[in-house]
Formats: structure tokens, sequence, C-alpha cells
């Protein structure tokens, strides 16, 4: 059985994919260009799991970047706000 | 225009996005309280200029970034053309995909996207040169369209698209090190 090294890219469509890799997972494509990598990844098992891999990463990195503000500090802001709101008179 | 009574209803709503990014640009909670207060003092103060029904979120994060390159960068105007080396394209996938069956490196993959923790990620942000970081946290922190970040930063959308590709890119490098110091690199594996 003839499977696609997992690794390096073997085709022209497997590097055109490639080239917009980020701009797919993004979602700064075009419709047609979307597709077109969309079909690609159907039939390319060795472009599929690269896709797949980055997309997850995306995902675990944006998951584990939040921050919880603070409680004190977001009263201190919501106080900070209302003496700007309400300027001392005199 | 935008009525500032509403201010803090319309715009606390991010604090915690916010909040978030300032950590990641100041690299401290002090810095990143006072990053984000004076932005919401200056938002507040510059409301009425805000157009209603545009990008809220988009303006804050425009003031923020501002804000944090005037205050803490105390060189320069515009970010440190700091560069970065040459980083192979899925740096990360490539020394950990090559296990030899599809389900063995998919083990793999799992092991190293579940093992890596929230400071390894963080610390691999952090460890982003400025211009490379803005970018970067714009787009995977805050999920910003490339034209956004264009217009935050005030840079070319061809710019924001080779910062973007080259900070994820050294990212992978610094979280890769995280990976193998967490004994989650496979067995073969090329090691840092």
């Amino acid at each position: 059985m003839i499977h696609n090294d997992p690794i390096d890219p073997t085709g022209s469509d497997c590097d055109d994919a490639l080239a917009s890799l980020y701009q797919y997972l993004d979602q700064e494509l075009n419709t047609a260009s979307s597709e077109t990598i969309r079909a690609h990844l159907d039939e390319c098992h060795g472009c599929n799991g690269r896709f797949d891999f980055e997309r997850r990463l995306k995902t675990v990195v944006h998951d584990r970047l939040s921050e919880d503000v603070p409680p004190e500090f977001l009263d201190r802001l919501r106080q900070a706000l209302s003496d700007e709101q309400q300027p001392t008179v005199g | 225009m935008a009525d500032q009574a509403d201010f803090q209803d319309d715009a606390l709503q991010y604090s915690r996005q916010l909040y978030s990014a300032a950590m990641r640009m100041t690299r401290n909670p002090s810095d990143a309280e006072d990053l984000v207060q004076e932005t919401y003092l200056k938002a507040y103060r510059a409301y009425h200029t805000f157009e209603a029904g545009t990008n809220l979120k988009a303006w804050l994060y425009r003031i923020l970034t501002n804000t944090y390159i005037n205050k803490y960068r105390k060189d320069s105007r515009r970010p440190s053309e700091v560069d970065l080396g040459d980083v192979e394209d899925l740096y990360l996938y490539r020394r950990i995909g090559s296990e030899a069956s599809a389900e063995a490196s998919r083990t793999t993959e799992d092991r190293v996207l579940d093992g890596l923790v929230e400071s390894d990620i963080k610390a691999a942000v952090e460890s982003l040169p400025e211009n490379f970081r803005l970018p970067v946290l714009l787009a995977d922190l805050e999920g910003f369209s490339y034209k956004d970040i264009a217009e935050i930063l005030d840079i070319p959308i061809g710019t924001v698209m080779s910062r973007l590709h080259r900070g994820r890119k050294a990212m992978q490098k610094a979280l890769w090190e995280y990976a193998n110091q967490r004994g989650l690199l496979p067995e073969g594996a090329e090691k840092p």
C-alpha cells in the first residue's frame, strides 16, 4: 500500500495547500480557495494530518493564554471609571 | 457617536481579554493592571469619538497596543525590528509526527498537546520579540482578522501575515523545548 509520507509534502497540491495553511486556519481565504484546500485535505492523508495538528495547536494556544482578571483589580477599575465619570465639583 | 454613560457596560465586557493580552505584553501583573487601567481611562475620555456600531474590541485593542508601545518601550515609536532565525515550517509537527503509524503519531501529538501546560504556552509567547508577539497575540488569543491586526498595529497586511507566520514558527520551537523538558517527546525524536 502506498501512503503519503506524513512529514514531507509529496506533490504540488501539497505545496499549494501548505503555503496557505495559516490563511486557511485563520479563515482568511475566500470560499473558492478554501474549498480547494478542503478538497485536497479530503484526499491527502499527509496534509490532513499536518493541518489537523496546526489547527489543534492553535486551539491549545488560544485556550491556555487567557488570564482571569483579579476581582480586586476589576473593582479598582470600575471605581476609577466612576471617579472619571463624576468629577468632584468645586 | 457613542454615549459615555454606556461606557462601563459596553467596554468592561472585554476586560478579561485586554488583561490577558496585557499580561503577555508586560509579563507581570502589576504592569498589566496599570496598562489596562490606563487603556480604559483613555478610552473613556475618547469614547465620544468612537463610532457606535464599529468594532469596539478592536478600538480598545488599538488603544491598549499604542499605550503599551508608548509607555513600556523606551526606545522608539515602532516595535524594534528584531529578526528571528530561520525556522522551518511545521516545526513542532515535523519533530513529533514522524511515528511509524498514524495511530502512534496521533498518540504522540495528543501527549504533547495535552502535556504543554498554560505556563509553557505563555512563556513561549512571551519569548517572542515584540514585533512578532503582538500579531500572534492578536490572532491566536483574540482571533482578530488580518485586516483588524493591520489596523491595530498600523502595519501593512502583508507584514501581519509574515510576522504571524514567523512568530508562530518561533513559538513552536520554544514549545518543542518545553515539550522536551516535560518528557513529552517520543523516543528517537530530535531533541533540543
